[in-house]
């Protein structure tokens, strides 16, 4: 290499160090810096303005006040003898943090390694600080489970608000699919990964379902799933928050009771009736098979009234009803049409079922008895019926009065369908 | 051109405005003169000698993040960034060729200059 390359290079390994965004010194075990680059001086000038960062020990004072014995104590002849240390420094009103490294290279040359690692630092706290608010929260909250999963669903976090949830400890649900928080018929619909697909897809999902706890107890949750982005561009996982709607499911079941049932009786009450006959018939529409009313009327209810009293007249119409769910499926409901009269639905069905299942409501009725203070009552029904052919619920409810007239007139306690 | 003028003559910044590369180059400390954006447009011949660094691989950067980062702090370069006028003179610790050297600077600065300078003398360790 001739004089005008060693330049050249010396130069370019010059203007190499001096733009070398790290702050290095090296120097002797006495303290003597023999080389500095730029970056140091950036960093360690204004915290000593009067020096003039000929021996290490001064200028890392600020950092390291001990500096001199450490390198002094220090056995190995090679090695790390301060490893990225964090050191917060005061200077011009402001506060820096650095890191230092200093290493013994090789008998007397030392060589120290200087950041400035203040933004990091910064973001590290505020994380600090953002941890331990959401602990805070954990720890208070008691009606709701906010906890993280993987992109396959898998939990990577505990916190208290699991267990003060379900009572789930850290061992019962770390690196566990959340499966486990979801009942067995759900599982098996393989619901759970169904919602993590729809909220990836949809950036979230909320759902309301059983929920399990520790000890195999279940509640109904209403949970939100959330997705947790990764950068702009990725997904880390989801965010899943979980309430406990026990209460409100508890009220709302009661609620939808109330709304929908004759209170006396337990019956349903008309206008739930007549939306499941519109029903019933619309679905037939479609389904092929046909639906089937009974309308049931007590004869001479006005002299049960009248002989034994109103009270035990209303006893004698929830004897009637109760007759009538013994008698029935579940499928085929018991409503209360009017004051002493009631009507059933039966969802799919012909003639001769119809007058069969007629026929054993009749039977059942007159069994029933209603012991009362001035003796046993006893009634009978007179039913008329008809088979839904496609119509609107006033002519397929119009059909069944036709014919329960009939039944009146024919002798009572007896069974007419409409042809 | 006037006599030349020393370190800390007042009427220094006025004679740099009207100083060609020639002048700049007979004087016997460093001359660092800036845009006021910061690009170094002139680099004397003392201050190249003692940086290591020839003009060519300086002209056109910016002198605080590119060409001397030691520089790059709230004692330096944002004195020129916040301040419009500037004459302050400080001590100070380049790294010339890695060896720690102790200098004196002044910042020099005017609103109605067309150039903004740093000036740059070595100093007795010790010495202010």
């Amino acid at each position: 290499m001739n004089a005008d390359q060693t330049r050249e290079s010396l130069e370019v390994l010059t203007q190499f160090l001096y733009v070398a965004p790290v702050g290095l010194l090296q120097f002797q075990s006495n303290g003597a810096i023999e080389l500095v680059s730029p970056l140091a001086a950036q960093l360690l000038v204004p915290l000593n303005p009067a020096g003039d960062l000929s021996n290490a020990y001064a200028a890392l004072a600020p950092l390291v006040p001990d500096l001199a014995r450490q390198v002094r104590e220090f056995p190995e002849s090679e090695g790390p003898i301060v490893d990225h240390s964090r050191c917060a420094v005061t200077a011009g009103g402001r506060r820096f943090v650095l890191a230092l490294t200093v290493r013994r290279i090789h008998g007397d040359l030392h060589m120290a390694v200087l950041e400035d690692v203040t933004a990091l630092d910064e973001r590290e706290q505020q994380l600090q600080r953002d941890q331990e608010r959401f602990r805070a929260i954990f720890a208070n909250v008691r009606e709701y489970a906010i906890y993280t999963v993987s992109l396959d669903g898998i939990i990577d976090e505990w916190n208290q608000s699991l267990a003060q949830f379900g009572g789930w400890r850290p061992e019962d649900v770390l690196g566990r699919s959340l499966d486990m928080f979801f009942v067995a018929e759900d599982r098996q619909d393989r619901l759970p990964a169904v919602l993590l697909s729809r909220a990836r897809q949809n950036g979230s999902v909320e759902t309301e379902g059983w929920c399990l706890r520790r000890d195999g107890s279940r509640f109904w949750a209403n949970s939100v799933i959330t997705i947790l982005p990764d950068g702009e561009k990725a997904l880390r996982g989801f965010v899943v928050v979980s309430r406990d709607m026990t209460e409100r499911k508890r009220v709302e079941d009661e609620l939808r009771r109330f709304a929908t049932t004759d209170p006396l009786t337990g019956a349903f009450n008309r206008r739930y009736g007549e939306s499941c006959i519109v029903k019933a018939l619309d679905e037939s529409v479609t389904g092929g098979q046909r639906p089937g009313i009974l309308l049931l009327d007590i004869d001479h209810f006005k002299s049960i009234n009248d002989r034994y009293s109103h009270e035990a007249g209303d006893r004698a119409l929830c004897a009637l009803v109760n007759a009538c769910k013994a008698t029935l499926a579940e499928t085929q409901p018991v409503v209360r049409w009017g004051g002493e009269e009631f009507l059933v639905l039966l969802p799919s069905t012909d003639l001769d079922q119809a007058t069969a299942t007629a026929e054993r409501l009749r039977e059942a009725i007159r069994h029933a008895s209603v012991p009362t203070r001035n003796g046993v009552i006893r009634m009978t029904v007179s039913i008329g019926g008809a088979i839904g052919q496609g119509e609107s619920i006033e002519n397929l409810v119009h059909r069944a009065d036709t014919a329960l007239y009939t039944a009146k007139r024919n002798g009572r306690d007896c069974v007419v369908m409409a042809a | 051109m006037t006599s030349q003028p020393a370190f800390a003559d007042p009427g220094l910044i006025a004679w740099l405005e009207t100083a060609s590369d020639q002048d700049l180059d007979t004087l016997p400390f460093g001359v660092v003169a800036m845009a006021p954006d910061g690009i170094v447009v002139a680099y004397n011949k003392a201050e190249s000698t003692i940086a290591g660094l020839r003009p060519e691989r300086v002209i056109g950067r910016h002198f605080f993040s590119s060409v001397a980062p030691c520089t790059n702090n709230y004692m330096v370069a944002e004195r020129f960034v916040q301040e419009a006028e500037l004459d302050a003179t400080i001590g100070y610790v380049f790294t010339l060729r890695m060896a720690p050297t102790p200098v004196r600077l002044r910042l020099l600065k005017r609103p109605d200059a067309r150039r903004m300078y740093l000036i740059v003398e070595r100093r007795m360790p010790g010495e202010c």
